[in-house]
Formats: C-alpha cells, sequence, structure tokens
C-alpha cells in the first residue's frame, strides 16, 4: 500500500486560508490503512480546522466527505455534488489521489493534506515500513521474496557490503541488514541456492529515471 | 454554571452505571449546562469526536472511563485514555488550553464522584472563559 503521513498543521492552514469554503475529502484505501487519510483521520483533520477557526473568529465553511479510493474515477463521482458548493478542495489521499481529483474536478484548487512517502506494509499496528521501491522489475523470487533494492539500504544486488553488525544495518542500527534477511529468508526456505543464479543488473530505465510511467492493457479498456 | 449553559459534553462509559436509581433526569436539571452521552466502552471514543463536540459549541468534553480494574472490556479504559491524550495533543497544537478536554477514571455507580468532578471541571472552564475568546492564562 502507498504509506503517507499528515503534513504539519499550520502548512495545511496556510495553503487553505484564502478559501471561505473548503471540502475535505479522505480517502479510504492505503491512507486508511496507515491511518493518515481514512475516515476517521478526515474527520479529526475537518474538525481540527473548524476548531482553529473557532478560535481565531473566522468564518469558514468546512466540510467533509470520504471516498473509497481517491484515484479511481467511478470512485470520485460519489462527491460531485459537493465539490461545487466549496471552493477548494483538500485531500487527503496521497499523491496519485490528489492529481486525480484535480483532473477530474478541473476548475477547483486542489491542495494536499499528506505527505505521501512510500510503498510499505504495516508491521504491527501504528508502524509502517517501506519494502517496495516500484523499480519495474521484480526480482523477490530469486531473494526469498526479501526486496534488496529496498531493504539493503545500498540498494546492493549481489551480496552484503559487509558493513553490518549483528544483522543491522550500518547506515542505522535500527534498520534489519536487507541481506542478513535474505540469506536467512532462503537459508529457512531451502534455497539458499538461488543466489548462486546470475541476477544481471537492474535496468534502471523501468524506474521512475525513466519519467512518468504507465500501464496500457487493451484487454482492460473500455 | 449558568455561563456555560448546554456547553459541557460528557461522554461516559455505561458500565459506569452512573445512575442506577434512575436519577438522570432530576441530575440533568441541577447542571443545566451538561449534555451527557453514554457509550458502550469509553474506548470507543475517537479523538476526533472530542474536537468536533468542542468545534460544535461545547467549551469543555469529559470522558468518563471505568477504573481500569473495573473495565469490563478489560483494556477499554486504557485506550480511551490514549485517544484522549491524542485529542490533547490536537488541541495544544491548535493553541487551544488542553484542560477543556478531561479523561477521569471513576468506579462504578459513584455519582458523588461524578458530582465532584464536574465541579472541578467547571471551575477550570470559568477560568479559561469561551473559545475563540482571549484565554485567560
Amino acid at each position: 500500500m502507498i504509506v503517507a503521513e499528515l503534513k504539519e498543521f499550520d502548512e495545511i492552514r496556510e495553503m487553505i486560508d484564502r478559501y471561505s469554503s473548503v471540502l475535505v475529502v479522505g480517502c479510504d484505501s492505503c491512507v486508511a490503512e496507515c491511518a493518515a487519510g481514512g475516515t476517521r483521520e478526515t474527520q479529526l483533520l475537518a474538525s481540527a480546522l473548524k476548531l482553529s477557526y473557532l478560535k481565531d473568529g473566522r468564518r469558514k465553511v468546512i466540510t467533509e466527505a470520504c471516498i473509497d479510493r481517491q484515484c479511481v474515477d467511478d470512485f470520485i463521482d460519489v462527491i460531485a455534488e459537493q465539490v461545487p458548493d466549496h471552493e477548494a478542495i483538500l485531500s487527503l489521499g496521497c499523491g496519485a489521489g490528489v492529481q486525480a481529483l484535480a483532473r477530474v474536478y478541473q476548475d477547483k484548487p486542489v491542495i494536499p493534506a499528506l505527505n505521501t512517502l512510500f510503498i510499505g506494509e504495516t508491521v504491527l499496528r501504528g508502524v509502517w515500513t517501506e519494502n517496495c521501491l516500484g523499480c519495474g522489475q521484480c526480482k523477490l523470487g530469486y531473494f526469498g521474496a526479501v526486496c534488496p533494492v529496498t531493504r539493503c539500504s545500498k540498494k546492493l544486488m549481489n551480496g552484503p557490503c559487509g558493513g553490518s553488525i549483528g544483522g543491522r544495518c550500518e547506515i542505522d542500527p535500527e534498520t534489519p541488514c536487507g541481506w542478513d534477511l535474505i540469506i536467512r529468508r532462503l537459508t529457512a526456505i531451502g534455497e539458499i541456492d538461488r543466489l548462486a543464479e546470475y541476477v544481471p543488473p537492474v535496468n534502471w530505465s523501468t524506474s521512475h529515471s525513466g519519467g512518468p510511467r504507465r500501464v496500457i492493457r487493451e484487454d482492460q479498456k473500455p | 454554571m449558568k455561563s456555560f449553559e448546554n456547553k459541557i459534553v460528557v461522554f461516559h462509559c455505561w458500565n459506569l452505571r452512573l445512575f442506577p436509581d434512575g436519577a438522570q433526569k432530576e441530575f440533568s436539571k441541577s447542571w443545566p449546562g451538561l449534555s451527557l452521552v453514554s457509550i458502550p466502552c469509553s474506548g470507543k471514543i475517537e479523538a476526533h469526536f472530542l474536537l468536533n463536540t468542542l468545534a460544535s459549541g461545547a467549551q469543555g468534553v469529559l470522558v468518563l472511563a471505568c477504573a481500569e480494574q473495573a473495565c469490563q472490556y478489560m483494556e477499554g479504559s486504557m485506550r480511551s485514555r490514549k485517544r484522549v491524550d491524542f485529542a490533547r495533543l490536537w488541541l495544544d497544537k491548535l493553541g487551544i488550553a488542553t484542560e477543556r478536554i478531561e479523561f477521569v477514571r471513576l468506579w462504578p455507580v459513584c455519582k458523588q464522584s461524578l458530582e465532584a468532578v464536574l465541579k472541578e471541571f467547571v471551575t477550570k472552564l470559568e477560568s479559561l472563559g469561551a473559545i475563540g475568546a482571549p484565554e485567560k492564562v
């Protein structure tokens, strides 16, 4: 899932200060799972904004709405009736959600309330870690389903750097060494021989360095 | 109390059985500014309920949870404590006195404690003044 976190409140307020009415729109997919932009967080931010303007004695219309997936037009349509009544949209979606709203509601300013961080997983309640960089050439099958591109701080594809101590990364002792994880996992599943297979260097042209990526599936098109 | 009429909301766990004698109506008459909201467990409280209550015109919100040992759902009153702390962090961020949201643990069937808690809370709120007016420190 996409992991994000709420921006500083002052930054959000400064961005919406110029509008007299704001529709605060959450997204109940990835950003709900990471407790940044789901229904609950949307209501919290909307309440905080109302309270903040009340404290300052300023009148401002703040309305909240939440849609299942901000990055899909069919879901975005749910707020179509509310949008015209507001000067701007404050989105608690990821970067993709914000841009999708802006594409659909072209005459409305869309302000992001979150900083989108990474693709990751929930390791336990309240803890999310990055484990996929979206490089476009998944090699997890060779590495025991532990990604060297993301989990190794140096993105090494051909073995550990030798700097880890006790299975912890030399860059940050809080971070497990990606290669320690790979070797332990392959040993545990009896596939350590996978490391003898040649894995060509990553072709980074399929990652973001090649510009905005897109996937086209003719069979899925309308 | 009059200056805070209808301005204090109390969320309380219904397992506290605050009015086993059915005297809630009578009690409310002596506290005209009070709204009592019974919830299945104080752990059901969310930070946005508390902020939204203040944003809707209340001057203070009180969360009454069961004493930890008395919680029927094991950790409900621990969770509500965390949520209240989180809501208070938000108040701090907004520059609003954190005392406007109060958390108190009570033993079930203890109306006397409720009255004492309310008196103290009202005194605190009166010293703060209304939200939007310059707060007295």
